[in-house]
């Protein structure tokens, strides 16, 4: 067997395969929302500063996914996480499913795979984990988006009260990671809540803030749609500096591993 | 006599309809990476192996992916819903952009206006994070491992990406419902407080039920 078999022309073609699906599903999506979106009466600004602001705010956090897809190449190569983490696959799940099958097998995702079929095994796994939310979606979303519309048209009150259902279960969501950022424990010890989190989290909320402030007061509406991007570009930028100018007692601060 | 459904509109009724179409496509396609694997390497691993394995992770990720289902499809949208159980990173990228894309486009979330929003931001978030995967795999990779390792000087940046993502998203939501935020996230580190490793997944399904039970009696009481 070859033994560059994980980056062979056979998975760079299948990576091709899935990768094309997904933009091709992705494009087909994009156009029909446009489409009804210019019927509904969304100007061409607002559906293209959508765009432009989706396509920025994605960019910090997808090379988060980039930096998960060469974590993983060392073990497994760099085609088959390129293809699960460009389709489904999510960064802490693909990395939990392919260390779990290799520790079964006796290895680790520090270890290259040399065997085919360990590596079809990991596979298997990464695959069969996240289906079964493809598998439920078909299925009820349908039904749960028929009720939330009936409570919504219910009445004007009703239509409230989604809302701020709504807004409270975004929250709730934001909460979460909040809440992690504060006192949150990672089991690998990577990112774990301390100064460092607490600072970078406080410096987005702030230039956050700010950057809104700043569009407000001075009508600067084409700089809105960036401004959340923005401050978590600059909320990482200061991570980097204090990382950099603090004493190592202080950025090494967490509240289990207090330098 | 039975009660007769209400009717969607077209549109809605059309994106079901595709929405179904594409998702059961990409199970197969998803599905045919590890038989096409398997047979073009003429390699099939231990089926013993693989169920040890899936044991440990099945319970989680299923389970995970009820609550997911539940949690999001209402939030976004159906072609969003759609779209962003196929392309994946949910919660840490999906979810936030098109929360995003409505609060700078001004729309209801469950409007048909947001559902147009939501649908374009989690379509065009899909393909950003596909070109920048490929051209990082095609061109940076060995480049991108220097950037990234725990010895660079921009690690941190990656190491403390969330909370980034998460400070200036919420910064947003904070500042209009301020009287509705404090409680959950408090919940959520008096949790983290009795289990500081607990899973995100299930953190998120608490802090969810507090923000909204919160909500609720807010408007029970007449409070904001």
């Amino acid at each position: 067997m070859d033994p560059n078999f994980k980056e062979s022309g056979f998975m760079y073609a299948l990576a091709a395969f899935v990768i094309g699906f997904v933009v091709i599903e992705s494009v087909f999506f994009i156009v029909k929302a446009w489409k009804k979106g210019r019927a509904l009466g969304l100007t061409k600004e607002t559906l293209k500063n959508t765009v432009v602001s989706s396509a920025m705010f994605t960019i910090a956090p997808a090379l988060s996914i980039l930096a998960t897809v060469i974590v993983l190449a060392s073990a497994l190569g760099i085609v088959l996480p390129w293809i699960r983490l460009s389709v489904i696959g999510n960064l802490a799940y693909e990395t939990v499913a392919s260390d779990t099958m290799l520790e079964t097998m006796g290895s680790s995702l520090s270890t290259p795979i040399t065997d085919p079929a360990q590596f079809g095994a990991v596979a298997w796994v990464m695959t069969l984990g996240t289906t079964f939310a493809l598998v439920l979606v078909p299925i009820f979303c349908k039904g749960i988006h028929r009720k939330v519309g009936h409570v919504v048209n219910k009445s004007e009150t009703s239509a409230k009260t989604a809302d701020v259902l709504s807004a409270a279960a975004f929250i709730g969501i934001i909460a979460a990671f909040v809440a992690r950022a504060i006192y949150g424990k990672t089991p690998d010890g990577v990112g774990d809540a301390g100064f460092m989190s607490i600072a970078t989290l406080l410096t987005a909320v702030v230039a956050s803030f700010l950057l809104e402030l700043l569009c407000e007061k001075c009508r600067l509406t084409k700089l809105q749609p960036f401004a959340m991007p923005l401050a978590m570009f600059l909320a990482m930028g200061m991570a980097v500096l204090l990382n950099q100018v603090l004493p190592a007692e202080l950025t090494g601060f967490t509240w289990w591993n207090q330098v | 006599m039975a009660k007769q459904k209400e009717k969607m509109s077209p549109y809605y009724e059309s994106v079901h309809r595709c929405g179904r179409i594409w998702t059961l496509g990409a199970l197969s396609v998803l599905l045919s990476v590890p038989v096409a694997i398997c047979l073009h390497f003429n390699a099939w691993p231990a089926f013993g192996d693989v169920g040890k394995a899936l044991l440990k992770v099945l319970p989680i990720y299923w389970g995970t992916a009820v609550v997911e289902v539940l949690t999001y499809t209402p939030m976004l949208g159906a072609g969003g819903t759609y779209l962003a159980f196929v392309t994946g990173n949910i919660t840490n990228l999906k979810m936030p952009c098109a929360l995003n894309a409505l609060e700078n486009a001004k729309v209801r979330a469950n409007s048909e206006e947001g559902e147009v929003i939501s649908t374009i931001s989690i379509g065009v978030s899909a393909i950003t994070t596909t070109v920048i995967i490929a051209v990082g795999v095609l061109a940076f990779a060995p480049f991108l491992g220097r950037i990234t390792d725990p010895s660079s000087v921009f690690s941190p940046a990656f190491t403390y990406v969330l909370p980034a993502l998460f400070g200036a998203l919420g910064a947003g939501y904070l500042r209009k419902h301020w009287k509705l935020s404090i409680l959950p996230v408090l919940v959520g580190v008096l949790v983290l407080l009795l289990s500081p490793t607990m899973a995100v997944g299930t953190l998120l399904f608490i802090t969810l039920i507090v923000s909204i039970g919160g909500a609720l009696a807010m408007l029970k009481l007449k409070w904001g």
